[in-house]
């Protein structure tokens, strides 16, 4: 099949690469022509004109606004996708916003799913992604063969958007998990005590999680390079936040991270991975 | 002076008033007609349009509910903007909104001032608002006049986002404040003393406050008719927790009381006083 890839980043560009693998044809257009480099793909000049060479097209993007640009905007993929044809966005977004996009792009027969994925870099390499996806039943059943080459556990969570509200349920439990292994680590170490052994022994218990696995280790080895960097974390909370707010519920725990992640932003830590919340306990 | 008046809600119609009765020329519009009828009863002309409502005047002031208002309000003020007019919104939106609002107009040749108030009805109706400006000196100077009919307290803070920034620290003292008397009352009660007493006993000391004297008394009144509506002090706040979210700033407190104001919209107290957070909390420690 002829699929578009657009977003070739630290997640985009190994599913891209999945895909191409998966004996799919592969096309991309990238804002940043280096980042197509080396990539077995046809190069498009914008979304229009890759839109109307694929059936499938995956967008892997930071904002809800690039989102919207790249689908709706001037050379968009609304103007060179055919009825029928996919898209399947796979970047992190409000949920209001990608039922605008659906909706958009159904008024002109142009199908699209809400898949935002878990499982970061790591999990994009192994293909090993969680994929919840927002959409038509039948549309990602058309899909599934492709997602299949991305990812482990593929759940149709409900309409469009509904993805996105699975994904934002998603960071507001890792990233207070992660919160929690900092405060926890910090104050093993402010006793006195081995975080190591800490880690190792909470990890066969009732606190046992992968946050702890793999951040805590990160934690431990005081190995802060990203992974998925902090501030696509800090990204999440504004929209997890906005859409509590919208739907007026109250979220006390995911407020106080919100503040532990500014703060980490402003002692300019962003680029590096979310377990530096331990070091914005340290400082 | 000539002055055009957008926004004739709880605070804008007195507001206004208060310029007709310091003997100024006002001009109104509203989005409702039916809003403008007090003021022409007193002497304002009516218009059909922001545009229209500028048209001869020198100053322009809106008082309306959220930024995208503002925005819209003023695209009119600006198409129908003569030179050398100042613009004023005294309505409470985020600061980065009234900066882009204030280039906007710029371009059309208006001078802005960001000037939100607090006070509420009733510092609105007895023209003792206090007012926080930012912009340029000179339109500053130019809307003094109108000012001094409308507030007490008021203070040309610094340029272009400045009052609003004002205004939203405003909101965070007046936010914890509100939830510190509220849980102050819930812990006396709960712990089997009268809250009445204990406000006593705290006016004299380092915890006084205007909150405790005034929103302290109806609480224990529990007179939680607006004043100033729940939903509202909830917005200010997301402009806060907005603000420090782009900015990378830790505001705790602010984050956790934005939270219980959130709750309260949820859980259907919006159109109430934000005093009626201490039903929130007394809900939430089994004291109905």
């Amino acid at each position: 099949m002829k699929v578009g890839f657009i977003g070739l980043g630290v997640m985009g560009r190994p599913m891209a690469l999945h895909l191409q693998r998966g004996g799919h044809e592969l096309h991309v257009w990238a804002r940043n022509p280096h980042s197509a480099e080396g990539l077995p793909a046809t190069v498009h000049a914008s979304p229009a004109e890759l839109g109307a060479a694929c059936e499938v097209v995956f967008t892997v993007i930071t904002s809800s606004s690039d989102v919207e640009g790249v689908a709706l905007g001037e050379n968009g993929l609304v103007h060179g996708m055919a009825a029928g044809k996919v898209l399947v966005d796979c970047s992190t977004i409000a949920p209001d916003v990608a039922r605008r996009i659906a909706e958009k792009l159904g008024e002109k027969g142009i199908h699209m799913l809400d898949a935002p994925v878990s499982g970061g870099a790591q999990g994009a390499i192994d293909a090993t992604l969680a994929i919840m996806a927002g959409g038509d039943a039948e549309v990602l059943e058309r899909v599934r063969p492709l997602l299949d080459c991305l990812g482990k556990r593929i759940v149709h969570i409900g309409p469009n958007g509904a993805g996105q509200v699975a994904k934002a349920c998603n960071q507001m439990i890792m990233v207070a998990a992660i919160q929690a292994a900092a405060e926890a680590l910090h104050l093993a170490a402010a006793s006195g005590v081995d975080c190591a052994k800490v880690r190792e022994a909470l990890a066969g218990g009732s606190a046992g999680s992968r946050v702890l696995e793999i951040m805590g280790q990160r934690m431990v080895d005081r190995n802060f390079a990203a992974g998925i960097e902090a501030r696509l974390h800090h990204k999440d909370y504004g929209l997890v936040l906005e859409a509590a707010r919208k739907s007026g519920v109250p979220v006390p725990l995911t407020a106080a991270v919100a503040q532990q992640l500014n703060a980490l932003m402003a002692l300019g830590m962003g680029r590096d991975d979310t377990s530096s919340l331990l070091r914005v306990l340290e400082v | 002076m000539k002055i055009a008046f957008i926004g004739l809600g709880i605070m804008g119609r007195p507001m206004a008033l208060n310029l007709l009765k310091g003997g100024h020329q006002v001009t109104v519009w509203a989005r409702r007609a039916e809003s403008m009828q007090p003021l022409l009863d007193a002497g304002a002309t009516g218009a059909a349009s922001p545009a229209e409502a500028v048209k001869g005047n020198e100053l322009v002031i809106s008082m309306v509910a959220d930024a995208p208002d503002v925005a819209e309000v003023m695209r009119g003020v600006a198409a129908g903007a003569e030179p050398g007019l100042v613009a004023v919104d005294m309505s409470t939106i985020a600061p980065a909104a009234a900066r882009r609002i204030g280039e906007e107009l710029a371009a059309a040749g208006v001078d802005f001032l960001d000037a939100p108030v607090s006070g509420g009805e009733v510092g609105a109706i007895a023209g003792s608002l206090s007012i926080m400006v930012g912009g340029s000196a000179a339109a500053f100077a130019k809307a003094q006049p109108a000012f001094a009919c409308m507030g007490k307290n008021i203070v040309h803070v610094g340029g272009a986002g400045a009052g609003q920034v004002t205004k939203a620290a405003n909101q965070i003292v007046t936010g914890m404040g509100v939830v510190a008397v509220a849980e102050a009352f819930a812990f006396a009660s709960k712990n089997g003393v009268d809250r009445s007493k204990v406000r006593e006993a705290l006016l004299g000391g380092f915890a006084y406050s205007k909150i405790l004297e005034n929103h302290g008394q109806r609480m224990l009144d529990r007179n939680f008719q607006p004043g100033f509506k729940s939903w509202m002090h909830e917005k200010d706040l997301n402009i806060v927790m907005q603000t420090a979210h782009e900015l990378g700033l830790c505001l705790p407190g602010s984050a956790a009381t934005a939270q219980l104001f959130s709750a309260m919209v949820g859980s259907g107290m919006g159109e109430e006083d934000s005093i009626a957070l201490l039903k929130l909390l007394e809900k939430l420690s089994g004291q109905e």
